[in-house]
Protein backbone atom coordinates (compact mmCIF):
# COMPACT_ATOMS: atom_id res chain seq x y z
CA UNK A 1 0.00 0.00 0.00
CA UNK A 2 2.91 2.36 -0.57
CA UNK A 3 1.27 3.89 -3.58
CA UNK A 4 -1.69 6.22 -2.90
CA UNK A 5 -3.24 5.10 -6.16
CA UNK A 6 -4.41 1.93 -4.47
CA UNK A 7 -6.19 3.90 -1.75
CA UNK A 8 -8.13 5.82 -4.36
CA UNK A 9 -8.46 3.32 -7.17
CA UNK A 10 -9.48 0.14 -5.38
CA UNK A 11 -12.59 1.62 -3.71
CA UNK A 12 -13.65 3.07 -7.07
CA UNK A 13 -13.19 -0.33 -8.72
CA UNK A 14 -15.26 -1.99 -5.99
CA UNK A 15 -18.08 0.59 -6.28
CA UNK A 16 -18.16 0.32 -10.08
CA UNK A 17 -18.13 -3.49 -9.96
CA UNK A 18 -20.98 -3.53 -7.44
CA UNK A 19 -23.02 -1.25 -9.73
CA UNK A 20 -22.50 -3.49 -12.75
CA UNK A 21 -23.13 -6.69 -10.76
CA UNK A 22 -26.35 -5.28 -9.32
CA UNK A 23 -27.57 -4.63 -12.83
CA UNK A 24 -26.56 -8.09 -14.03
CA UNK A 25 -27.97 -9.85 -10.96
CA UNK A 26 -31.47 -8.94 -12.03
CA UNK A 27 -30.81 -10.63 -15.38
CA UNK A 28 -29.31 -13.78 -13.91
CA UNK A 29 -32.15 -14.12 -11.44
CA UNK A 30 -34.74 -13.77 -14.21
CA UNK A 31 -36.51 -11.23 -12.11
CA UNK A 32 -38.19 -8.15 -13.35
CA UNK A 33 -36.38 -4.94 -12.52
CA UNK A 34 -37.98 -2.92 -9.73
CA UNK A 35 -40.27 -0.11 -10.81
CA UNK A 36 -37.89 2.63 -9.68
CA UNK A 37 -35.21 1.27 -12.02
CA UNK A 38 -37.58 1.20 -14.97
CA UNK A 39 -38.65 4.77 -14.41
CA UNK A 40 -36.91 7.53 -16.34
CA UNK A 41 -34.73 10.09 -14.60
CA UNK A 42 -36.44 13.11 -16.13
CA UNK A 43 -39.88 14.59 -16.07
CA UNK A 44 -42.31 14.15 -18.94
CA UNK A 45 -41.46 15.27 -22.46
CA UNK A 46 -43.40 15.94 -25.61
CA UNK A 47 -43.88 12.44 -27.06
CA UNK A 48 -42.38 11.74 -30.49
CA UNK A 49 -44.69 8.77 -31.00
CA UNK A 50 -48.47 8.87 -31.30
CA UNK A 51 -50.01 8.91 -27.86
CA UNK A 52 -52.32 5.97 -28.55
CA UNK A 53 -49.44 3.63 -29.22
CA UNK A 54 -47.65 1.80 -26.44
CA UNK A 55 -43.96 2.39 -25.89
CA UNK A 56 -41.51 -0.46 -25.49
CA UNK A 57 -40.94 -1.62 -21.95
CA UNK A 58 -38.72 0.66 -19.93
CA UNK A 59 -38.88 3.30 -22.64
CA UNK A 60 -40.33 6.76 -22.38
CA UNK A 61 -40.89 9.62 -24.78
CA UNK A 62 -37.80 11.25 -26.29
CA UNK A 63 -37.35 14.99 -26.76
CA UNK A 64 -38.22 16.70 -30.04
CA UNK A 65 -35.90 17.95 -32.82
CA UNK A 66 -35.78 21.53 -31.50
CA UNK A 67 -34.37 20.35 -28.18
CA UNK A 68 -31.76 18.28 -30.02
CA UNK A 69 -30.70 21.37 -32.01
CA UNK A 70 -30.41 23.40 -28.81
CA UNK A 71 -28.18 20.73 -27.30
CA UNK A 72 -26.03 20.80 -30.45
CA UNK A 73 -25.69 24.58 -30.14
CA UNK A 74 -24.57 24.18 -26.53
CA UNK A 75 -22.05 21.51 -27.55
CA UNK A 76 -20.67 23.83 -30.23
CA UNK A 77 -20.33 26.64 -27.69
CA UNK A 78 -18.48 24.36 -25.26
CA UNK A 79 -16.15 23.20 -28.04
CA UNK A 80 -15.41 26.81 -28.94
CA UNK A 81 -14.79 27.61 -25.28
CA UNK A 82 -12.26 24.76 -25.09
CA UNK A 83 -10.38 26.29 -28.00
CA UNK A 84 -10.39 29.72 -26.36
CA UNK A 85 -9.00 28.24 -23.13
CA UNK A 86 -6.32 26.39 -25.12
CA UNK A 87 -5.00 29.63 -26.58
CA UNK A 88 -5.06 31.56 -23.29
CA UNK A 89 -1.44 30.97 -22.30
CA UNK A 90 -1.66 32.86 -19.02
CA UNK A 91 -3.99 30.18 -17.59
CA UNK A 92 -1.10 27.71 -17.36
CA UNK A 93 -1.89 24.70 -15.18
CA UNK A 94 -5.35 26.13 -14.40
CA UNK A 95 -6.41 25.19 -17.94
CA UNK A 96 -6.37 21.48 -17.08
CA UNK A 97 -9.36 21.47 -14.69
CA UNK A 98 -11.24 23.76 -17.07
CA UNK A 99 -10.65 21.31 -19.94
CA UNK A 100 -11.79 18.39 -17.80
CA UNK A 101 -14.91 20.24 -16.64
CA UNK A 102 -15.87 21.21 -20.20
CA UNK A 103 -15.29 17.63 -21.37
CA UNK A 104 -17.45 16.19 -18.59
CA UNK A 105 -20.25 18.63 -19.46
CA UNK A 106 -20.06 17.73 -23.18
CA UNK A 107 -19.96 14.03 -22.37
CA UNK A 108 -22.94 14.31 -20.03
CA UNK A 109 -25.00 16.32 -22.52
CA UNK A 110 -24.51 13.78 -25.31
CA UNK A 111 -25.19 10.86 -22.98
CA UNK A 112 -28.26 12.40 -21.31
CA UNK A 113 -29.99 13.88 -24.36
CA UNK A 114 -28.69 12.16 -27.49
CA UNK A 115 -28.30 8.72 -25.91
CA UNK A 116 -31.55 9.32 -23.99
CA UNK A 117 -30.15 8.30 -20.60
CA UNK A 118 -32.21 11.09 -19.11
CA UNK A 119 -35.43 9.69 -20.53
CA UNK A 120 -34.91 5.91 -20.55
CA UNK A 121 -34.74 3.33 -17.80
CA UNK A 122 -32.39 3.97 -14.90
CA UNK A 123 -30.93 0.50 -15.48
CA UNK A 124 -29.19 1.74 -18.65
CA UNK A 125 -27.79 4.68 -16.73
CA UNK A 126 -26.55 2.33 -14.01
CA UNK A 127 -24.81 0.05 -16.50
CA UNK A 128 -23.11 2.88 -18.36
CA UNK A 129 -22.02 4.79 -15.28
CA UNK A 130 -20.72 1.51 -13.80
CA UNK A 131 -18.52 1.12 -16.87
CA UNK A 132 -17.43 4.74 -16.66
CA UNK A 133 -16.45 4.41 -13.01
CA UNK A 134 -14.44 1.28 -13.75
CA UNK A 135 -12.75 3.05 -16.67
CA UNK A 136 -11.93 5.99 -14.42
CA UNK A 137 -10.51 3.62 -11.83
CA UNK A 138 -8.28 1.97 -14.44
CA UNK A 139 -7.14 5.41 -15.52
CA UNK A 140 -6.24 6.56 -12.02
CA UNK A 141 -4.62 3.30 -10.91
CA UNK A 142 -2.50 2.88 -14.04
CA UNK A 143 -1.27 6.46 -14.12
CA UNK A 144 -0.57 6.71 -10.40
CA UNK A 145 0.99 3.26 -10.11
CA UNK A 146 3.28 3.61 -13.08
CA UNK A 147 4.11 7.23 -12.32
CA UNK A 148 2.72 9.42 -15.06
CA UNK A 149 3.46 13.13 -14.86
CA UNK A 150 -0.24 13.69 -15.50
CA UNK A 151 -1.14 12.86 -11.89
CA UNK B 1 -45.95 13.24 -42.66
CA UNK B 2 -47.54 10.05 -41.50
CA UNK B 3 -47.67 8.74 -38.01
CA UNK B 4 -46.37 5.30 -37.31
CA UNK B 5 -48.98 2.62 -37.02
CA UNK B 6 -47.15 0.87 -34.25
CA UNK B 7 -43.65 1.12 -32.93
CA UNK B 8 -41.93 -1.42 -30.76
CA UNK B 9 -44.39 -3.93 -29.34
CA UNK B 10 -44.36 -4.10 -25.56
CA UNK B 11 -42.13 -7.13 -25.13
CA UNK B 12 -42.44 -9.16 -21.97
CA UNK B 13 -38.86 -9.80 -20.96
CA UNK B 14 -37.42 -11.00 -17.67
CA UNK B 15 -36.12 -7.51 -16.92
CA UNK B 16 -38.95 -5.46 -18.36
CA UNK B 17 -36.41 -3.93 -20.74
CA UNK B 18 -35.70 -4.67 -24.36
CA UNK B 19 -32.87 -7.21 -24.39
CA UNK B 20 -31.18 -5.76 -27.47
CA UNK B 21 -31.00 -2.33 -25.93
CA UNK B 22 -29.75 -3.75 -22.64
CA UNK B 23 -27.05 -5.66 -24.49
CA UNK B 24 -26.00 -2.54 -26.37
CA UNK B 25 -25.60 -0.61 -23.12
CA UNK B 26 -23.59 -3.47 -21.63
CA UNK B 27 -21.38 -3.42 -24.71
CA UNK B 28 -20.91 0.35 -24.39
CA UNK B 29 -19.97 -0.09 -20.72
CA UNK B 30 -17.26 -2.53 -21.80
CA UNK B 31 -16.14 -0.05 -24.45
CA UNK B 32 -15.60 2.51 -21.67
CA UNK B 33 -13.04 0.13 -20.18
CA UNK B 34 -11.44 -0.46 -23.58
CA UNK B 35 -10.94 3.22 -24.35
CA UNK B 36 -10.10 3.97 -20.71
CA UNK B 37 -7.18 1.55 -20.95
CA UNK B 38 -5.93 3.03 -24.22
CA UNK B 39 -6.19 6.61 -22.93
CA UNK B 40 -4.38 5.65 -19.73
CA UNK B 41 -1.59 4.05 -21.78
CA UNK B 42 -1.29 7.19 -23.90
CA UNK B 43 -1.13 9.48 -20.88
CA UNK B 44 1.49 7.25 -19.31
CA UNK B 45 3.86 7.07 -22.25
CA UNK B 46 3.38 10.18 -24.35
CA UNK B 47 6.06 12.25 -22.62
CA UNK B 48 8.52 9.40 -22.15
CA UNK B 49 9.79 9.38 -25.71
CA UNK B 50 13.55 9.70 -26.00
CA UNK B 51 13.47 10.76 -29.64
CA UNK B 52 11.13 13.09 -31.51
CA UNK B 53 8.86 14.13 -32.95
CA UNK B 54 6.84 15.10 -29.90
CA UNK B 55 3.15 16.04 -29.60
CA UNK B 56 3.86 19.76 -29.59
CA UNK B 57 5.75 19.47 -32.88
CA UNK B 58 2.88 17.87 -34.75
CA UNK B 59 -0.57 18.75 -33.50
CA UNK B 60 -2.64 21.15 -35.57
CA UNK B 61 -5.32 22.13 -33.07
CA UNK B 62 -7.54 24.22 -35.39
CA UNK B 63 -7.68 21.37 -37.91
CA UNK B 64 -8.52 18.75 -35.30
CA UNK B 65 -11.08 21.08 -33.73
CA UNK B 66 -12.94 21.20 -37.04
CA UNK B 67 -12.85 17.39 -37.18
CA UNK B 68 -14.24 17.24 -33.66
CA UNK B 69 -16.98 19.67 -34.57
CA UNK B 70 -17.89 17.52 -37.60
CA UNK B 71 -18.24 14.47 -35.37
CA UNK B 72 -20.31 16.38 -32.81
CA UNK B 73 -22.67 17.55 -35.52
CA UNK B 74 -22.98 13.99 -36.82
CA UNK B 75 -24.50 13.13 -33.44
CA UNK B 76 -27.16 15.76 -34.06
CA UNK B 77 -28.00 14.35 -37.50
CA UNK B 78 -28.09 10.84 -36.02
CA UNK B 79 -30.60 11.77 -33.38
CA UNK B 80 -32.66 13.64 -35.97
CA UNK B 81 -32.75 10.43 -38.03
CA UNK B 82 -34.14 8.62 -35.00
CA UNK B 83 -36.74 11.33 -34.44
CA UNK B 84 -37.70 11.06 -38.12
CA UNK B 85 -38.31 7.30 -38.08
CA UNK B 86 -40.22 7.54 -34.81
CA UNK B 87 -42.71 9.92 -36.40
CA UNK B 88 -42.84 7.88 -39.63
CA UNK B 89 -40.94 10.41 -41.76
CA UNK B 90 -39.12 8.13 -44.23
CA UNK B 91 -37.66 10.97 -46.31
CA UNK B 92 -36.23 12.66 -43.23
CA UNK B 93 -34.83 9.33 -42.06
CA UNK B 94 -32.96 8.78 -45.34
CA UNK B 95 -31.62 12.33 -45.43
CA UNK B 96 -30.34 12.34 -41.85
CA UNK B 97 -28.87 8.84 -42.05
CA UNK B 98 -26.94 9.78 -45.19
CA UNK B 99 -25.90 13.07 -43.62
CA UNK B 100 -24.55 11.25 -40.55
CA UNK B 101 -22.62 8.76 -42.67
CA UNK B 102 -21.12 11.57 -44.77
CA UNK B 103 -20.08 13.49 -41.67
CA UNK B 104 -18.47 10.30 -40.36
CA UNK B 105 -16.60 9.86 -43.63
CA UNK B 106 -15.48 13.50 -43.42
CA UNK B 107 -14.08 12.86 -39.96
CA UNK B 108 -12.28 9.75 -41.19
CA UNK B 109 -10.83 11.69 -44.12
CA UNK B 110 -9.50 14.28 -41.70
CA UNK B 111 -7.94 11.55 -39.60
CA UNK B 112 -6.35 9.94 -42.65
CA UNK B 113 -4.92 13.33 -43.65
CA UNK B 114 -3.60 13.89 -40.14
CA UNK B 115 -1.98 10.44 -40.00
CA UNK B 116 -0.35 11.03 -43.38
CA UNK B 117 1.02 14.40 -42.29
CA UNK B 118 2.39 12.94 -39.06
CA UNK B 119 4.06 10.15 -41.00
CA UNK B 120 5.69 12.66 -43.30
CA UNK B 121 6.95 14.52 -40.25
CA UNK B 122 8.65 11.32 -39.11
CA UNK B 123 6.14 9.86 -36.65
CA UNK B 124 5.16 6.24 -37.16
CA UNK B 125 3.92 3.41 -35.00
CA UNK B 126 7.47 2.43 -33.99
CA UNK B 127 9.18 5.82 -33.90
CA UNK B 128 8.72 6.41 -30.19
CA UNK B 129 6.32 5.76 -27.30
CA UNK B 130 4.23 8.77 -28.21
CA UNK B 131 3.80 7.48 -31.77
CA UNK B 132 2.87 3.99 -30.63
CA UNK B 133 0.26 5.04 -28.09
CA UNK B 134 -1.12 7.87 -30.24
CA UNK B 135 -1.67 5.73 -33.34
CA UNK B 136 -3.11 2.82 -31.37
CA UNK B 137 -5.58 5.04 -29.50
CA UNK B 138 -6.74 7.20 -32.40
CA UNK B 139 -6.50 4.28 -34.83
CA UNK B 140 -8.86 2.17 -32.75
CA UNK B 141 -11.23 5.10 -32.48
CA UNK B 142 -11.07 5.55 -36.25
CA UNK B 143 -11.85 1.84 -36.65
CA UNK B 144 -14.94 2.32 -34.47
CA UNK B 145 -16.03 5.27 -36.61
CA UNK B 146 -15.50 3.15 -39.74
CA UNK B 147 -17.73 0.40 -38.34
CA UNK B 148 -20.31 3.04 -37.46
CA UNK B 149 -20.25 4.42 -41.01
CA UNK B 150 -20.81 0.90 -42.40
CA UNK B 151 -23.77 0.42 -40.06
CA UNK B 152 -25.22 3.79 -41.09
CA UNK B 153 -24.82 3.05 -44.79
CA UNK B 154 -26.49 -0.34 -44.28
CA UNK B 155 -29.41 1.37 -42.55
CA UNK B 156 -29.56 3.93 -45.35
CA UNK B 157 -29.81 1.17 -47.98
CA UNK B 158 -32.51 -0.54 -45.89
CA UNK B 159 -34.39 2.75 -45.69
CA UNK B 160 -34.09 3.23 -49.48
CA UNK B 161 -35.61 -0.23 -50.01
CA UNK B 162 -38.43 0.56 -47.60
CA UNK B 163 -37.33 -2.07 -45.11
CA UNK B 164 -36.79 0.39 -42.27
CA UNK B 165 -40.31 0.91 -41.06
CA UNK B 166 -41.30 2.71 -37.86
CA UNK B 167 -41.76 -0.71 -36.25
CA UNK B 168 -38.01 -1.16 -36.63
CA UNK B 169 -37.04 2.17 -35.10
CA UNK B 170 -35.07 0.32 -32.43
CA UNK B 171 -32.51 -0.63 -35.11
CA UNK B 172 -31.85 3.07 -35.69
CA UNK B 173 -31.80 3.74 -31.96
CA UNK B 174 -29.19 1.03 -31.34
CA UNK B 175 -27.02 2.31 -34.20
CA UNK B 176 -27.46 5.77 -32.71
CA UNK B 177 -26.29 4.64 -29.28
CA UNK B 178 -23.13 3.21 -30.81
CA UNK B 179 -22.56 6.36 -32.87
CA UNK B 180 -23.05 8.71 -29.92
CA UNK B 181 -20.64 6.65 -27.85
CA UNK B 182 -18.01 6.98 -30.58
CA UNK B 183 -18.67 10.71 -30.46
CA UNK B 184 -18.28 11.07 -26.69
CA UNK B 185 -15.16 8.89 -26.78
CA UNK B 186 -13.68 11.40 -29.22
CA UNK B 187 -14.68 14.31 -26.97
CA UNK B 188 -12.50 12.77 -24.25
CA UNK B 189 -9.69 11.82 -26.65
CA UNK B 190 -9.59 15.29 -28.16
CA UNK B 191 -9.21 16.90 -24.76
CA UNK B 192 -6.76 14.45 -23.27
CA UNK B 193 -4.60 13.88 -26.34
CA UNK B 194 -4.68 17.21 -28.13
CA UNK B 195 -5.56 19.97 -25.67
CA UNK B 196 -3.81 18.84 -22.49
CA UNK B 197 -0.20 19.55 -23.36
CA UNK B 198 2.60 17.51 -21.78
CA UNK B 199 4.38 19.06 -18.85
Amino acid sequence: MENPAFLLGIPIVVIGAIGVLLSLATLLGSTRLPAWLLEPMAAEHVPTRPVHEPAALGETSHPGPMEYVMVAAALFALEALELVVYYLDFLGAAALPIFLLLTVIQFAMVAMWYMHLKFDSRAFWQLFVGGMILAGAIFVVVLATLGSSFL
Amino acid sequence: MQHAQALEPALETSTGLDNRKLLMWLFLASECLFFGSLIAAYMLYRDRSVVGPYPGDLFDIPFTSVSSFVLLMSSLSMVLALAAIQRGDQRGLRIWLLCTALLGITFLSGQAFEFTEFYREGLSLDTNLFGTTFFVLTGFHGAHVSVGVLILLSLFVMALRGRLTPEKSLNVELAGLYWHFVDVAWVVIFTVVYLVTPT
